[in-house]
């Protein structure tokens, strides 16, 4: 991308970052705290936004869609105007909670398209790693004990559900408190899991150049990271709740085991003869 | 010191005979002061419920608490001694403590489990501390009954299972909601059931109380005793949205709540967790709506096999409290054997502590004065020569207490040690 198209896609996800502060704290504290900040930024940030990709188009003499990153960057800035369109016609800010935080990646990874220089120190280098991997795991400690609950739930709400009360039922806790564990377990985690997952696109950035995004485990965290996303704000949005919302749970903890699998490289371990 | 327990209970008496011997609480000062002053009487207590009485002493040892409380009894009450004597159980020693223990634990109660005995052994203890009638080892001992019955519950959980509809229905809600506060209730219909559910919840924390009735009369007499909010019949499906638990009880011959309106409900409230209370017959509301996620109906046979299922919990818990009773039975009797060994112990320890005084006494006054060094090492040799010889007759009365022949090896050791009585 062009050098100076990359200045502006940076100040736009430096504005978006505040959208992902606001999606944190309405996940963590329930309240709308930084809604109206958070909204001004994303439409400030959408209009450094445009400007990026005018640029990379004066540039290039070409409609900026030609490599991943430039199709990622207007792919959020489209999400950013259907959001504000919404919003403005229709006034979701529940959904902000799925948005801005999905735009405030997906426009981060877009500006990591050029490589820059290695890294100053190897000391930095390891540093920012080590952030990295103590963020996941606590994010993976957080997921697993909503995990634990969830599994916990589900049996309890059967046991509610068949009316007929078995020794489970007496020793299991209430299932509002376990929903309410499930709920904060997983905020916790989501905002661990995307610190972690910004800290690593970086590292992996700076570490492979342009090479990092065709990385299969980056995509695995992605997907994971999209999931995990969708999950909570199918909690906080739609209201999402229950035994279905303990099955996804659960069924993201496989995902999250998929990506650990896939950074431990266990599948070249395993096929090892 | 002997103890007797002597009483008549649900379980030995019926209702007609219980309530003859029956104590009223303000004729129990001037009768508990009247058995403290009988002969022999060391302390008293009176427990008078309406599934109980019983009347605890403690006496000297050659006094016969038998016939104390029967005496105290016929000049107290005017029942026959045929009359009551089939019905009346006595315990003493070791028995009388396990009784104690087993009535203030709840296990001897027609609900096993349920918390109110212990209240009224309380209230009785007080009574009878009042009086003057408790002033010692009693003292000690309903103190002690107390810890157990605390114990008891919190290890075993005995009283913590619901084992009436309308409790079961709150229990029930508990383990839904986890707390109850701020939970709002809607009633549909009346009737005693639903009435006393809705109180208990209201009791339990819930916030608001809603009222619905086909009269609407009637839905306004009933918000007034909850200060609830009266709800029009035709409404009821629309208000719903913002009701956690709804206890239906209506007389409609027919639902009065599809499994389709309680979808729109449900996706209303945004998934939140409903609690419906169908104790209507015929069934007010639709049974499929169990089937809907977050929604969780119970109807009036549900209730009553939750009820069934705590009562067997209930006296599955009652056998492990069994067990703690006989174990806190074997550690106070433990206690007593030690604490009546204790004065002969202790005068030993005091005679020949005396003993080892004089000597040295006189030894000071034949050789001394002595060096400082000296005096210690006098000191050091003969505690050690006391210590040594006490060991022996020690262990032996420790050995010795409570068992058959123990007041034997007692009383020789005191006889031996020249120990006064």
């Amino acid at each position: 991308m062009a050098e100076m198209s990359v200045i502006w896609l940076r100040v736009a996800a430096g504005l978006y970052s505040l959208g992902l502060l606001h999606a944190i704290l309405m996940l963590i504290r329930r309240r709308e705290h930084l809604f109206r900040v958070a909204l001004g930024a994303f439409a400030l940030g959408s209009v450094f936004h445009f400007v990026s990709i005018v640029e990379e188009g004066i540039v290039n003499h070409r409609c900026p869609i030609t490599n991943f990153y430039e199709t990622l960057s207007m792919c959020a800035f489209l999400i950013v105007v259907l959001y504000l369109l919404v919003h403005w016609r229709y006034k979701v800010e529940s959904l902000s909670v799925f948005i801005f935080p999905l735009v405030f990646v997906m426009a981060l990874v877009a500006t990591l398209g050029n490589p820059v220089s290695a890294w100053s120190s190897p000391v930095v280098r390891n540093a920012w790693l080590t952030v990295h991997i103590v963020l996941v795991l606590l994010g993976y400690a957080a997921l697993l004990f909503a995990a634990v609950a969830s599994v916990v739930y589900l049996f309890q709400e059967r046991e509610l559900k068949t009316r007929k009360p078995r020794k489970s039922y007496y020793r299991l806790p209430p299932l509002g408190t376990l929903d309410d564990l499930i709920s904060k377990t997983m905020a916790v985690g989501f905002v661990l899991i995307t610190l972690a997952v910004v800290a690593g696109s970086t590292w992996a950035f700076i570490e492979l150049k342009t090479a990092w995004i065709s990385q299969p485990k980056i995509a695995i965290s992605f997907f994971t990271w999209g999931v995990y996303l969708a999950l909570v704000c199918l909690r906080v949005a739609a209201g999402w709740r229950g035994r279905k919302a303990a099955i996804m749970t659960v069924v993201l903890v496989g995902f999250s085991a998929l990506t650990w699998a896939a950074h431990a490289r266990l599948g070249a371990m395993l096929l090892k003869p | 010191m002997k103890l007797l327990i002597t009483g008549v209970s649900h379980k030995t008496a019926p209702v007609e005979v219980r309530e003859c011997l029956a104590f009223r609480d303000e004729a129990l000062p001037a009768a508990l002061a009247d058995l403290k002053r009988r002969e022999g009487v060391a302390e008293a207590l009176i427990l008078s419920t309406c599934n109980r009485v019983e009347v605890t002493v403690t006496t000297e040892d050659g006094a016969d608490p038998r016939a104390i409380v029967d005496s105290f009894l016929a000049d107290h009450k005017a029942v026959s001694p045929h009359t009551i004597g089939p019905h009346l159980y006595r315990h003493e020693g070791r028995d009388a403590i396990h009784h104690l223990f087993r009535v203030a634990a709840s296990l001897d109660s027609m609900v096993v489990g349920e918390p109110q005995i212990l209240g009224q052994l309380k209230a009785a203890y007080a009574a009878a501390k009042n009086s003057g009638a408790v002033c010692g080892w009693l003292e000690g001992l309903l103190t002690r009954a107390f810890s157990v019955a605390k114990r008891v519950r919190s290890e075993t959980g005995i009283g913590q299972m619901a084992v009436s509809v309308s409790y079961a229905a709150v229990e029930l809600a508990r383990k839904i909601f986890g707390s109850l506060a701020n939970r709002t209730v809607m009633i549909a219909g009346a009737g005693k059931m639903s009435e006393l559910a809705a109180r208990h919840l209201r009791s339990s924390g819930a916030s608001h109380v809603f009222v619905t009735n086909r009269t609407h009369e009637r839905a306004l007499e009933m918000a007034a005793l909850f200060q609830g909010t009266p709800v029009e019949y035709t409404r009821f499906v629309a208000m719903l949205p913002e009701v956690d638990i709804l206890i239906a009880s209506s007389g409609a011959p027919h639902y009065i709540l599809h499994k389709d309106e309680m979808q729109r409900v449900i996706a209303a409230r945004r998934n939140k967790p409903m609690f419906l209370i169908d104790i209507a017959v015929p069934r007010n509301i639709e049974p499929s709506v169990n089937e809907i996620d977050n929604v969780f109906l119970y109807d009036i046979d549900d209730l009553q096999e939750v009820v069934n299922a705590n009562l067997r919990e209930r006296l599955k818990a009652a056998e492990r409290a069994e067990e703690l009773v006989a174990e806190e039975v074997e550690r106070t009797m433990a206690r007593l054997k030690v604490a009546e060994v204790t004065p002969t112990i202790i005068g030993l320890q005091e005679q020949l502590e005396q003993i080892r005084a004089g000597e040295i006494e006189k030894a000071r006054r034949k050789y001394g004065p002595f060096t400082p060094e000296q005096e210690q090492a006098i000191e050091a040799l003969t505690r050690g020569i006391v210590n040594k010889i006490a060991h022996g007759p020690i262990s032996e009365i420790r050995n010795h207490a409570g068992h058959p022949d123990g007041a034997h090896v007692i009383a020789a050791i005191r006889k031996a040690f020249h120990l006064q009585d």
